[in-house]
Formats: C-alpha cells, sequence, structure tokens
C-alpha cells in the first residue's frame, strides 16, 4: 500500500524549516503522524494556561499569539509554525493562540519536533529561543567573504612585514628593500612602528635632494605613518588610502606591524568606482563639476550594495564622499571669497557626523567661529561661504535642510562661546519638546577648518551632559518617542495595539530609534563616540547595559540597515527617488523574521532606557 | 436490503446481516455494528471515504482507487489514512484518466479490488463513514460487494454535499441566480479551506474531513440527534 499524501508533504517544503529538509526521507514518516484540526475564529488553539504536546502548522487562516497578560506578540499565517517554546519547555505554555480566522492546522506531534530539533541544524537554528542568537545566526550566514567590502584588511596580506630598526642607515635600508623586492620598508623602534620609507621617498628625499647613503633613515622617513587595524574592514583601508593620497598602510595588529597592504592588493582584488569618485571630487575645479559627479552617486550607491557591503561600510562611504563634497565646496567658496578673517570650524550634524549616510540625506550643517567672531567685520564673509556651501550642496544631491539646520541659518553660525552657552541651556535646563528638535546637534563632527573648536565644543558637551541627570532622562524621554512595529501580517506591518498598516518608514522606526536611545548611553557614559556602532561597542564596554545587549543592538541595527539599503537600491533602480518607506509585500520571508526579532530588540532596549535614565514624564 | 430499500432500523438491520451473511469479512462489519448512532458527535469514531473510479454508472463501471481516513471533530489522523489502486476489469476510458490522472500503467501491477475490500471493509467497521455525494460512494460499493461477496454492502453514511444543499438551500423567492455549487473545491470555500489538487481518492477523503469539521464548527450540524444527519 502506497500512501499517497504527497501534497501535503509538498506544502510544508515550501516553507521553513521544513524547506531545508526537504530531501530527508524522514519527513515522509513524519507526515503521517500530522493530525489535522480546523478551529473556527475566536476558539482557543493553546488556551491559557493549557499545555501544549504538538507543534502547529497553519495550513490555512491565521492565528494570534498574546502573552499571558493579554499584550499582543504576533499574528500569524498560512505556512507559519508556533508551539515550539512550550514544546521546548517540557510542555509548559506561557503564551496563548487563538484563531483571529477559521483556520486549518497540521498538528505534528512533540516527539519528531524532538527528533528534528537534536538531528538538524538547520531545523533547530530556526527554533532557536532566542531571538537574538537567531539574528546572529541569520546574519552570520548572510555575510560573504569573498566582497572588498566585507573581507577584513588581514585577509589581504601575502607576507610578513619587511621591516628595519630606525637606526639603520639609508643605504641598509635600501638594500634590504631591493632584496626582498617590496616598494615599502617599515620602520620599527623595539618592535612597535614608528615610520615607513618608500620608493618616492628615496627617490624625492634622497636622489633629488643630493642625501649622503650614510644618513640614519629615521631623518627621511615618513615618521608616525597613517596605519589601518588588521581587523578593520578592506574598504576602510582603500577609503583611507584615498582620502590621505598614500599607497602603502601599514596594518596593525596588539601596536605590532603585521604587514603593509598597497593600492596595487587592493585594486587587484577588487576596483571600486565608489572609493575613487573621492579623490575626483577633489579634482574639480567648479561647482558644475561636482554636480556631474553627484549625477554618478545613485550608481554608485548601488554598486556599493551590489558588492555585498555591509550597513556599516555604505554608511561610512556615503558619509566619506558627503563630506568630500562639503570640503571641496568650501575650499571653492574660499577660493571665491578669500581666506577667512578669523579662524572657524564647519560642522557636519546627525548621520553625517555619526558616518551613518545614506543615499539622499537632507544636509545638516553648522558653523563654529573663533570667539574673536564680530558680525559687523566678519558676517558677511561668513553668510556667504555658508550660503555658497548650502546652495550648492542642494545642487549636489543634499537638499536643503526642512528643519532650517544649516550653516545658511544665522542662528546655527555661532561662536564657540555662544555654541557652548546654547549647549549649556538645552542640557541643564532641559524641556523634552524643546530637546526633541536639537538632539541632532548631539551627534556633532568638525569636518573643515579648525577642527580644535569642534573638539572642544565636544567635550564641553560631554562633561556637561554625563553630569546632568535630569537632561538625561529628557533625552531618553523623547529616545522613546518613536517607536518600532510588532512585525508582520500577510501584506501588513502590525503594531503592538494589533492596528495594521499598508507600509512603515524604516527609518523613524527602526534606524532612528537606535541611533536616538544610543546616544543617550553615549552621552551617560561620555563616550567621544560618534557612529552608532562605534558607541555601541563602548557602550558595551563600559558595561551599561546588560552583558550583550549592545551586541544584540549592532546586530539590530546591521539588520534594519540591510533592508533598508536594499529597499532604496530597488528603489533607485526602478528610477524612482529613494526613500524609507517599506511595503511589507517586498520582504521576503527571511526578512519580515529577522526584522521582527530586531524590533523586539529595540522595544526591549527602549523599555531599558526608562529605568535606567528614570525621570518625570 | 437493497440499494433502493435503506433500512429504517440500521442497528436491527446490521443484526440481521451479521447473522444472515456467508462471508467472515461482512459478519466482522455487522457484528462491529455502528457504533456513534448512540453516541454525541464529539466522541463519534468518523472515517471519511473517497473512491475514484473509470466512469459515473455504477452498472458499467468500476472503482480504480479508493482513499479513506479515520478522523475526530478534534483530529484527522493521517497515521490511519489507507489507499488502494485496483486493477479493472476494463479498459480505463480518455475522460476518467484526464479526472483522476491515474493511467494504464499506473494500474498495471495494482491488484484486483478483490484482493483487498476485506481490508477497506476491516478499516470502516465500527466507525461512522463520510463522503462526498453518496451517490456515488454507495452504489459502487454495492455492486464491488455483490461482485465479490455476492452479498450487499450498506451501511449509513453521513454526506457532505447533502449536508452543505441543506445549510445553502434558500426556497426560490429568496434565491437569486443559480444554486451555490455542491463540489467538494466549492463547498471547501466556502469555510476558507485550502485549495487541494482534486480527485486523487485519499487527499478526497482528507478533504471531506476537513469539510465535515468545518461544517460542524460553523454549527450547521445538529450534534445531538446523529440519526438526522445520516442520508438515506
Amino acid at each position: 500500500m502506497d500512501v499517497e499524501l504527497s501534497e501535503i508533504l509538498d506544502t510544508l517544503c515550501e516553507y521553513a524549516p521544513f524547506s531545508d529538509l526537504k530531501d530527508e526521507p524522514i519527513l515522509q514518516d513524519m507526515v503521517k503522524d500530522i493530525e489535522i484540526q480546523y478551529v473556527r475564529a475566536g476558539e482557543w488553539v493553546i488556551a491559557p494556561e493549557a499545555r501544549n504536546d504538538t507543534l502547529f502548522f497553519i495550513r490555512s487562516g491565521a492565528i494570534e499569539n498574546k502573552s499571558k497578560s493579554g499584550k499582543l506578540l504576533r499574528r500569524m499565517h498560512e505556512g507559519d509554525i508556533f508551539g515550539s517554546s512550550s514544546l521546548l519547555r517540557g510542555g509548559r505554555s506561557s503564551q496563548t493562540m487563538r484563531a483571529l480566522e477559521d483556520s486549518l492546522l497540521y498538528r505534528i506531534p512533540a516527539r519528531w519536533f524532538i527528533q528534528f530539533y537534536s538531528e538538524f541544524d538547520a531545523f533547530s537554528d530556526f527554533f532557536e529561543l532566542s531571538r537574538e542568537v537567531r539574528l546572529k545566526t541569520a546574519m552570520d550566514n548572510q555575510s560573504s567573504d569573498l566582497s572588498l567590502m566585507t573581507c577584513p584588511v588581514h585577509s589581504l596580506l601575502r607576507r610578513p612585514p619587511i621591516t628595519a630598526s630606525h637606526t639603520v642607515d639609508i643605504k641598509t635600508a635600501a638594500n634590504i628593500m631591493a632584496n626582498e623586492r617590496v616598494s615599502s620598508l617599515l620602520i620599527t623602534e623595539d618592535d612597535a612602528l614608528v615610520g615607513i620609507l618608500t620608493d618616492r621617498d628615496l627617490r624625492n628625499r634622497v636622489v633629488a635632494q643630493g642625501l649622503p647613503l650614510d644618513v640614519r633613515v629615521d631623518m627621511i622617513m615618513t615618521q608616525n605613518p597613517i596605519t589601518i587595524d588588521a581587523g578593520d574592514f578592506a574598504a576602510e583601508a582603500v577609503l583611507k588610502m584615498m582620502a590621505t593620497n598614500i599607497h602603502h598602510l601599514p596594518v596593525i595588529k596588539n601596536d605590532r606591524p603585521v604587514g603593509v597592504i598597497s593600492t596595487g592588493d587592493l585594486v587587484q582584488r577588487e576596483s571600486h568606482g565608489s572609493v575613487y569618485v573621492i579623490s575626483d571630487i577633489y579634482k574639480q575645479e567648479d561647482v558644475e563639476g561636482l554636480v556631474a559627479i553627484s549625477k554618478k552617486m545613485s550608481h554608485i550607491f548601488t554598486q556599493l550594495v551590489n558588492a555585498d557591503a555591509n550597513t556599516q561600510m555604505i554608511g561610512n562611504a556615503m558619509s566619506h564622499i558627503g563630506v568630500a563634497f562639503v570640503k571641496r565646496l568650501i575650499q571653492l567658496a574660499e577660493r571665491q571669497l578669500g581666506p577667512a578673517p578669523i579662524p572657524y570650524c564647519f560642522l557636519a550634524l546627525g548621520s553625517q557626523a555619526r558616518e551613518e549616510q545614506i543615499i539622499s540625506t537632507d544636509q545638516d550643517n553648522a558653523l563654529i567661529l573663533h570667539d574673536r567672531y564680530d558680525p559687523a567685520l566678519h558676517g558677511d564673509y561668513f553668510r556667504e561661504l555658508s550660503d555658497f556651501v548650502c546652495d550648492n550642496l542642494d545642487r549636489c544631491g543634499y537638499p536643503l535642510c526642512t528643519g532650517d539646520i544649516m550653516a545658511k541659518n544665522p542662528k546655527w553660525r555661532l561662536s564657540l562661546s555662544d555654541w557652548k552657552r546654547t549647549f549649556g541651556e538645552w542640557i541643564e535646563k532641559p524641556k523634552a519638546e524643546a530637546l526633541l528638535h536639537v538632539s541632532i546637534f548631539f551627534d556633532l563632527r568638525g569636518i573643515y577648518g579648525d577642527k580644535t573648536l569642534a573638539r572642544q565644543l565636544n567635550s564641553h558637551i560631554r562633561q556637561l551632559a554625563k553630569a546632568n541627570k535630569g537632561f538625561l532622562s529628557a533625552l531618553a524621554r523623547n529616545a522613546n518617542q518613536r517607536t518600532p512595529p510588532l512585525g508582520f501580517f500577510r501584506q501588513f506591518v502590525l503594531d503592538g495595539e494589533g492596528k495594521q498598516s499598508r507600509t512603515f518608514n524604516l527609518k523613524s522606526r527602526g534606524i532612528a530609534p537606535i541611533a536616538d536611545l544610543v546616544r543617550v548611553h553615549a552621552l551617560a557614559l561620555g563616550s567621544n563616540k560618534l557612529n552608532t556602532f562605534e558607541r555601541l561597542e563602548d557602550i558595551e564596554e563600559a558595561g551599561v547595559m546588560p552583558d550583550g545587549r549592545a551586541r544584540d543592538l549592532i546586530l539590530a541595527l546591521e539588520m534594519i540597515g540591510m533592508v533598508r539599503i536594499k529597499n532604496q537600491k530597488t528603489q533607485v533602480e526602478a528610477g524612482e527617488e529613494p526613500n524609507n518607506k517599506v511595503d511589507p509585500e517586498t520582504l521576503s520571508e527571511f526578512e519580515k523574521r529577522h526584522l521582527r526579532d530586531a524590533f523586539n530588540i529595540v522595544s526591549r532596549q527602549q523599555e531599558f532606557l526608562k529605568y535606567r535614565y528614570p525621570g518625570k514624564g | 436490503m437493497t440499494l433502493d430499500n435503506l433500512p429504517e432500523n440500521w442497528q436491527q438491520a446490521y443484526q440481521e446481516m451479521a447473522n444472515s451473511t456467508q462471508s467472515d469479512a461482512l459478519k466482522r462489519f455487522y457484528q462491529a455494528g455502528v457504533k456513534g448512532l448512540d453516541c454525541p458527535l464529539e466522541e463519534a469514531p468518523l472515517v471519511a471515504l473517497d473512491i475514484e473510479t473509470t466512469g459515473l454508472d455504477s452498472d458499467e463501471n468500476e472503482i480504480v482507487s479508493i482513499g479513506l481516513v479515520s478522523f475526530s471533530l478534534q483530529a484527522i489522523k493521517l497515521r490511519s489514512a489507507q489507499y488502494w489502486l485496483a486493477k479493472p476489469h476494463s479498459a480505463l476510458t480518455a475522460e476518467s484518466v484526464t479526472i483522476h490522472e491515474i493511467t494504464h500503467s499506473e494500474i498495471q501491477d495494482a491488484p484486483r479490488l478483490s484482493s483487498f475490500l476485506d481490508e477497506v471493509l476491516d478499516a470502516i467497521a465500527g466507525k461512522i463513514v463520510v463522503v462526498h455525494c453518496a451517490a456515488i460512494e454507495r452504489p459502487f460499493l454495492y455492486r464491488a460487494a455483490m461482485k465479490h461477496y455476492g452479498e450487499p454492502l450498506l451501511f449509513p453514511m453521513i454526506d457532505t454535499m447533502a449536508l452543505e444543499a441543506n445549510i445553502t438551500f434558500k426556497p426560490w423567492w429568496k434565491r437569486f441566480g443559480r444554486q451555490p455549487s455542491l463540489r467538494l473545491d466549492a463547498c471547501r470555500q466556502r469555510y476558507h479551506l485550502p485549495r487541494y489538487r482534486a480527485h486523487q481518492a485519499l487527499m478526497d477523503a482528507v478533504s471531506c474531513a476537513e469539510l465535515f469539521q468545518a461544517q460542524v464548527a460553523h454549527q450547521h450540524v445538529n450534534k445531538q440527534d446523529l440519526t438526522k444527519l445520516y442520508c438515506y
């Protein structure tokens, strides 16, 4: 007798985790053990306090999952699976399941679940109880190590570094380079890197200058060269080399040089238009040239996404490019207006300061002026400079800020003392409402001019903020105003109150809540980092959040960011203006599943924020 | 009792058949009785059954496959599912092949119905049989038993099609246009049950069991008086 239940098996195998097991013959035995049950809308499937001994597969209909206390947790539909968490707890159920629609359920006896759980990794990974572990496993499986964008610097190293002591003379150094056939030599003192000597140095600094060959090498080497950490992304090395126009980059691990990467290594590996664009920007002699480059930005963005760059890398690259536009525009402005009459510093605010820019970000910027600033004498110069920079940024695809937070606005062109006073008021007399509009100022980076001005302001902010509980609690309250959705249901996005909508904004419901809550911790900590990922590392080190929670947020941010970037890439490719709106129908099951985990992590950290920075409100 | 003359009292008819039959299999079947008749529907042992045939006329056509599955109002137990292919004496017609998709090559090596009819009877003995369209299942099984045992095989059936006809019935003055379709798939859609590939005897039996669960869940069925359910 041949039992013909292939239709049921086929249906199961369309959905994870059974899709991963579809070639396992044992699945056919499991199908024979299934019991089918029809439940009407409103009926309990797992009633409060009931025990559960089956894994449920929703063949049709919908099931609503609530906590013991009646809080909505999930809505599930065709192809979803539930009951696993009570099975893992020996049948004890802490949640309820109730039919939202008339539903047909396939009930799989617990013993199959237990058996598959112990036998198949793909199966147990799927049912991993901790959403953090689940998210991590998913992200690990996603990243490829082939791409230049995501591979670490040390994977590019082909040989140990060729080094020489700082006391050797030029001739000895040149001999080592000739014998080892290298174009650069790392100079060390007690094993620590103190300089670098390149072919070009020998030509420009020795031969061309007619220097005797017995001069010590530390007289002609480049001292304290720019380096990169072995664990950094290779793409960061590219950015560093492009931004500083160097061709050899020593790689450091635990304070010791472990190798050198050259532009040749990188070009050989993969050539990236996206990073060469920075040197292109600096070559432009007029605004028209910059505008022309800006037209290529969407192409560069899609190229980065296609290269499997992670969100951190894309944010980094897009911000560096954005900063390059600003810098070049200021240079062109100074060429027109003459050098600045007093020192000043041009500030990037918000996502550009955090190096988390993506495509089509509004400009947010400001100006710090030296305390010698006299509006009567210098006002016109800085007004013209700011107008030139902001208006032309707008032409280059960085639209004017709708909230008018720009250097163009005289309100945000202040002397250092006035800035300190302004921040002093925000911090010492915090009003949540007012703070909401200025939180963007707390992510502030000097990008051009006298950066010590920005540093002084930042350290002033840090000292004040750290000590001010009222300010931190007001900021925490603001950070909790925008909440992530609960999850998805069919083509809808689902809110905690059960509201369903057709689209949602990934920035305001995902990225921004994370950046906001991380900023509160970072300010409380006095961290000098601006980037959310880097802030989270500081937060983790300081132990502000319970163990591992900072890492969870990193994963959540990466997950949400990845979906946002992919969504924008699709929009760009379709010739649309990229935005942050996402239609759940365009998301894969994988994305929905892990976005839900990510949202959940964010929600819980918002709860923690309330507890950590309590206050009236 | 005959196809045209169904008994008023099934319990009594079963007893008489059990006493008079010459066949061991039929004796076992009738001795098992119709247990479900005197217990509430929640506790009644049910079995859904479906057959595929070479055509619609039970006098001329034959059964090519039988599928059945035991169930209750709470669960359809696939563990109990059984499925048989039968090699008919006459050739398969092109029309029937297009319906059930069972081809000549598949039944070439299949056994004759007579070799497993005992098994089918054992599987449904003591249970309430649920079918969709008793007008097919009943005469074909009757003829098969006549051919094999030389004796009639009759038992009460719940017909989900007849139930659905009652549920959807509206007198002509309330009706607008055509009567709703009573095909298995059409009935299932009214209860938001998933679409299955039709005309595979076992999946149709499972489909029929699901439909009956849905009809009961929607309280279209009087659970207290089972005799009302039967299609006589």
